[in-house]
């Protein structure tokens, strides 16, 4: 060996050792790593793990406490499923690349502290350990564990919840479980639902519908006279009651407020708000441009009179454009308030034929198409890169209807209280918010989606957890 | 009151008849189907008029009056003429 070929064999060795050492070192980082990932043990959620959360939770994923159990080596499956079995356990999986690991599903719902204690103490057992929960990536600060409700046809709310329910895609919704470990609304917020009137006496939202206070003088206009508004407002007769006799309101109020946690039907995007019931469109559902713009004008008279309202929801529209209309939404705006709007339901793109109210180019309006629940724009939702702001779910929508009945309706018209209920929720946590952030906050708040590239100016569905997000 | 299927037909044909000046008797009815419309004026909407944007059931009327087919739109709420002479009616 001459001279050259040690140098050059003592220089390979050397590059060996370096890459041996980095490789080491990753492995030591990779390590540190993975004990620094937020993991949060079971018995540190918020609340225990019910019967019902389970039933819940596994529509989304979200099953039973598990626990991790390593057997030694030589005990054969016959005898784990014997183990499992006589603890009325399941094997939930065996965890390929780790041989002896099995992932072990308790089935009596035990404290995963016990279930891992009474796997400890088996001799066929080397280790057993709770099956921590990752986190999601620290979209907001602390641990974000999903919040389920119970009432009963939550499970049916695939806007809230997708497990994949109806053969849907998992996980195409808004997010609302997480969004709830933050807030589930605020009573001091209130949304005026401007539409058919709502069903104030329905079960699933009586307790929160806005009431006057008894410190404020019933509505006064100088045209129309003294009106007691203790409910809300009637447009079209101008009368005091604002009862929806055409289940259209009730059921885009059910989206945004229906109580939660409260046993019974559905959940709201907000558990708990204010909702102010305006009515402009009769039993059939539709009504006059002039009773649209009285009700947006009591709205504003409203708020300067102290009611912290802060967002118009309408689930209405036309192609005919309205001047007076698009000038009382913008004294909304000057008001400080958030006007959400359906895009419509022609199937067309708004770039090129619009529809009002949500084709107006005032700063406070959010136009909102319609998904369906495989994250697809609704084949009747209309569009628009420059026009439709952003998109929601909008088809198969259950929500409260007349008589303490549940439907599910579709339309840009249940897409449009979903976007409205998250913008509740984002004042419940920032009541002081301007209109102007709070609408950016919208528009930043969504997933994209590849089915809306091009078809709206956020490209993407609304998601709560982002929105929520300083 | 809440139409029925024949119910609106039979208005239907009524006011088609009263807007060509002819009699009933001359009005045929020539398809009724199921349909599902846009909004809640059918798809109809009248000059001035605001609906609500979620996808309404109804029916979907043809008739036939002096060699020429006119559509009506319906459901249990209401019954339209659409696009007669270039406009919407509600009935």
């Amino acid at each position: 060996m001459n001279r050259n070929n040690i140098f050059i064999h003592l220089a390979l060795a050397f590059v060996l050792i370096l890459v041996a050492a980095f490789a080491g070192q990753l492995n030591r980082w990779q390590k540190q790593w993975k004990s620094q990932v937020r993991r949060v043990p079971f018995e540190e959620k918020k609340r225990p793990t019910t019967v019902k959360d389970i039933a819940l939770g596994e529509t989304r994923g979200f099953g039973r406490p598990e626990v991790l159990v390593k057997f030694r080596n030589g005990v054969s499956q016959e005898t784990i499923e014997s183990i499992t079995s006589r603890f009325h356990d399941r094997v939930e999986d065996r965890i390929e690349n780790a041989a002896g690991w099995e992932s072990v599903d308790d089935l009596d719902d035990a404290d995963a502290a016990a279930t891992v204690a009474e796997y400890s103490r088996l001799p066929e057992v080397e280790y057993a350990e709770p099956n921590f929960e990752i986190e999601l990536p620290d979209s907001i600060d602390g641990p974000l564990v999903p919040v389920l409700p119970h009432d009963p046809q939550f499970t049916d709310q695939w806007a809230l919840a997708n497990s994949g329910q109806r053969g849907g895609k998992e996980g195409a919704d808004i997010s609302a479980t997480l969004a709830w470990a933050t807030t589930t609304g605020s009573d001091k917020v209130v949304v005026a639902v401007l539409d058919s009137g709502v069903d104030y006496t329905h079960e699933d939202l009586a307790q929160n519908m806005w009431v006057r206070p008894a410190s404020m003088a019933p509505y006064r206009d100088n045209e129309l006279g003294t009106i007691d508004d203790l409910n809300g407002y009637n447009a079209i007769d101008n009368a005091s009651d604002p009862m929806d006799e055409n289940g259209h309101g009730t059921h885009c109020a059910g989206i945004i407020g229906a109580e939660g946690e409260n046993n019974l039907g559905i959940a709201g995007v907000n558990w708990k708000i204010q909702i102010m019931p305006l009515k402009f469109m009769n039993a059939g559902g539709f009504g006059t441009t002039k009773d649209a713009i009285e009700a947006i004008n009591y709205v504003i008279e409203r708020k300067k009179a102290g009611v912290n309202v802060r967002i118009i929801s309408a689930s209405w529209g036309s192609t005919q454009r309205s001047r007076a209309l698009e000038d009382v939404i913008r004294k909304a705006y000057e008001n400080d308030i958030l006007f959400v709007a359906a895009a419509g339901n022609a199937s067309v793109n708004n770039d090129r034929s619009p529809h009002f109210p949500s084709s107006y180019n005032v700063p406070n309006v959010i136009s909102v198409a319609a998904l369906d629940r495989h994250d697809q724009l609704a084949s009747f939702s209309n569009y628009g890169a420059k026009s439709v702001a952003i998109a929601a779910p909008g088809v198969d929508i259950l929500s409260t209807w007349l008589g303490n009945q549940y439907e599910e309706k579709s339309g840009t018209s249940m897409a449009t209280p979903v976007v409205a209920g998250v913008a509740a929720l984002v004042l419940s946590e920032n009541p002081r918010m301007s209109v102007d952030d709070l609408r950016k906050r919208i528009m930043a708040s969504s997933d994209p989606i590849v089915a809306l590239k091009g078809k709206t100016v956020a490209g993407g569905r609304i998601n709560a957890v982002k929105a929520l997000q300083d | 009151m809440a139409n029925s299927k024949d119910g609106a037909v039979e208005n239907a044909r009524k006011d088609l008849a009263k807007r060509l000046k002819i009699d009933a008797s001359d009005v045929k009815e020539q398809a009724v189907e199921d349909s599902d419309f846009p909004d809640m004026s059918l798809g109809a909407a009248e000059d001035d008029e605001m609906s609500g944007q979620m996808i309404t059931r109804g029916w979907r009327i043809r008739l036939e009056a002096q060699g020429k087919t006119y559509e009506y739109r319906a459901d249990k709420n209401q019954v339209r003429a659409y696009n007669f002479k270039g406009k919407n009616y509600r009935v």
